[in-house]
């Protein structure tokens, strides 16, 4: 039985699985650097799958719909931007706001334009980059069976999310923009000192967590599961900002953490076929990331310490 | 500036409440407002999408109390978010208290069979605020012992709860049949609706008493909001709870001890919500199944915000919400817009008070300016 469990696409279903909350972990993560809370991720994703399904059901084209995701993502955190940085109000009431706008903006534009609720037609979704079939025999084929299956067997933005993890990691720590930006989350008084718009330096961050959360949203309507459902984040913009605390507000930590959901996402789903041998109820089963979610914040690893000022609106003296 | 500080203490008074009500009240214009200008972008007609919305709400006895029924849970949900709130906790997971408590008041009330209603009402009551504080108290334990944010914990529990629901709901409690859900509640377990209570002689004599689904549950709902109103207000619970709130720091070093006031108002909240969940079931459902709370909790949030957490406030801020949503069916058969547009305007109400920032920041430019001015 463990073979059948422990097989390469158990591995590659965890990247998979991984890769949105990845994006909007790490969207999360330069978000609250800056100094600004964003639990609108969750709306934020809802909204990038659901303006990017509608592009790829009117044109056709994939990375059409990849686009226009990534600019409805950055297009509803401007709102977030507006609010928290130039009016200063609640940052977790202002998220809030976002994510039931989304719920019902999505909805809303799904009766009207479908004329139905619930579940889009299926739409042409982005294919794995390698084809690379088996080769090989014997042991090396075995190596190869794994290497091909774990890591070669992915879509793009799987990919992508690889590389915005470790871009993103390298930036914070090795620009000018990076040191800013943790500047602005610790001392944001220091930034202004400096001569350096802290409402600027923040309206960018929340804008690129826009972005990375429209994207987000592509990877599970383009990518995943090939249509958009009302409501199928399912609370993974939530599990994304716990990602980014066990992360410890760093972009490759986010990716790391996500992963480590991505694991208990892909195992719960593997594990489900074999009930006769595990006699649990399935929605035992799917309760497995919320659970984790819940353990890892309990803080197996100790209390995790976020931005100093993040969530307090700034006021140039 | 001079002519503001020889304000009488009767008028500044009167401008505080004025203040109070005021910006509650122009954001849900403004969030009606939009809300219209989105009817008439998608080509409905906004005029007569809430005419049908008014007509569903309140266009007549039966309609009335469709508003009351839907307002009923929303104030105690209202109550549950605000009381977090005071706390300066913020219980996004609600729902899922609510849902456990209607699912203990479900299964309880299934098992209490043959009792007196005087003793399973009540009895059933407490369950309900029992299984919604137990719900919230491994969140409230992780809040105040290591700091995990309750927004993340509780909105887990949340998810958590849904598949217990669907589990039991389609298994281990199950009620024979295709469908998965409980038992129906025997009579005596049932909150009797309002119009049980007059003789038909009455109801037809008096045809607005005939309230249809609405059920006095909504008396408890108000006992609750005037309850917690009054422990804010008059007891050492009330005032820890608002002094964490206001300030965590000032509130330690004036002794009281943050961890366990943290727990005691998450718990709180939680007993709140799980209230509305048990009043759900034993006044309207009768029963549990998969989905039984299409989003109460949340719309709990945009009830206390619109309230400012005031208790009072929250019966009157659930009486708006549970009119937009008792009216929106109407408004879908009649003008053909979707009833998602009460989300959007919920989002939009809850933006337009958040935003509150605008007005202050108005007021703070403008003391700055007199300021300078004098100097």
């Amino acid at each position: 039985m463990l073979s059948d469990i422990i097989t390469p696409d158990l591995f590659a279903a965890a990247l998979r699985m991984a890769t949105p909350l990845a994006l909007a972990a790490i969207g999360g993560t330069i978000c609250e650097r800056s100094g600004v809370v964003n639990i609108a991720l969750e709306g934020i994703m809802l909204i990038g799958a659901f303006f990017g399904t509608a592009t790829v059901l009117a044109t056709g084209s994939p990375w059409l719909g990849v686009l226009v995701a990534v600019l409805a993502g950055v297009a509803i955190s401007a709102v977030h931007a507006v609010a928290s940085v130039n009016l200063r109000t609640d940052q977790v009431v202002s998220g809030t706001a976002i994510n039931l706008l989304a719920l019902g903006l999505t909805g809303f534009l799904m009766e009207l334009w479908y004329g139905h609720p619930g579940t889009t037609q299926p739409i042409p979704t982005l294919q794995p980059v390698f084809g690379f079939g088996a080769m090989g025999d014997g042991f090396l084929g075995e190596v190869w069976r794994w290497i091909n299956g774990v890591f070669l067997s992915h879509t793009p933005l799987v990919y992508a999310a690889i590389f915005i993890a470790i871009g993103t990691h390298w930036a914070m720590y090795h620009t000018k923009w990076g040191l800013r930006l943790r500047a602005l989350g610790e001392h944001p008084r220091a930034v202004d000192t400096a001569g350096v718009s802290v409402a600027r330096g923040r309206w960018v961050a929340v804008l690129m967590s826009g972005a990375l959360g429209g994207l987000a949203g592509a990877n599970l309507s383009i990518e995943q599961v090939g249509v958009f459902q009302e409501g199928f984040t399912n609370g993974r913009g939530f599990i994304a900002l716990a990602a980014n605390i066990f992360g410890r507000w760093t972009p490759i930590g986010s990716y790391l953490a996500s992963l480590l959901f991505g694991f208990a996402d892909a195992l719960q789903i593997k594990l489900q076929p074999f009930r006769d041998v595990i006699d649990l109820p399935p929605e035992f089963f799917l309760m497995v990331p919320y659970v984790v979610t819940v353990v890892v914040l309990a803080g197996v690893i100790g209390r995790a310490v976020g931005p100093a000022q993040v969530g307090v609106p700034y006021e140039k003296g | 500036m001079s002519e503001s500080r020889e304000v009488v203490p009767t008028q500044r008074a009167w401008m505080s409440v004025v203040q109070k009500i005021g910006t509650p009240i122009i954001s849900t214009v403004l969030a009606i407002a939009v809300g219209s200008f989105i009817i008439w972008i998608s080509g409905y007609d906004p005029a007569e999408a809430f005419a049908a919305l008014f007509k569903g709400a309140f266009g007549g006895p039966r309609q009335t109390g469709e508003t009351i029924l839907r307002s009923t849970p929303l104030i105690l949900a209202g109550l549950a978010v605000g009381y977090g709130f005071r706390a300066g906790l913020f219980n996004i997971g609600a729902e899922g208290q609510l849902m456990m408590g209607g699912l203990l008041v479900a299964w309880l009330g299934v098992q209490m069979a043959g009792l007196s209603s005087v003793v399973t009402i009540p009895t059933l009551l407490v369950a309900a605020a029992l299984a919604g504080a137990a719900w919230a108290f491994i969140p409230a334990i992780l809040k105040a012992r290591i700091g995990a944010h309750e927004v993340i914990t509780t909105m887990m529990f949340s998810h958590i709860a849904r598949y217990i629901v669907a589990w039991l709901t389609a298994g281990p409690i199950k009620a024979p049949g295709q469908i998965p859900q409980t038992v129906n509640l025997t009579e005596s377990a049932q909150i009797p609706r309002i119009q049980s209570l007059f003789s038909e002689g009455a109801l037809e004599a008096l045809p607005f008493l005939n309230l249809g689904r609405a059920h006095l549950g909504i008396l408890i709902a108000i006992a609750a909001a005037v309850g917690v109103w009054l422990v804010l207000r008059y007891t050492t619970l009330g005032y820890e709870n608002r002094a964490v709130g206001l300030s965590p720091w000032a509130a330690e070093t004036a002794g009281i001890s943050v961890q366990w006031t943290t727990v005691k108002a998450l718990c709180i909240s939680g007993a709140l919500a799980g209230l509305a969940g048990g009043i759900e079931v034993m006044g309207l459902q009768h029963r549990i199944f998969d989905q039984f709370s299409a989003g109460v909790g949340f719309t709990g949030i945009a009830v206390a915000l619109l309230a400012k957490n005031h208790p009072i406030g929250i019966i009157a801020a659930a009486l708006l919400f549970g009119a937009l949503s008792a009216g929106s069916g109407t408004m879908q058969l009649e003008a053909g817009v979707s009833q998602k547009i009460i989300l959007i305007i919920q989002a939009l109400v809850i933006f337009f008070v958040a935003a509150e920032g605008i007005v202050n920041w108005f007021i703070r430019k403008r003391q700055k300016e007199a300021a300078s001015s004098a100097e």
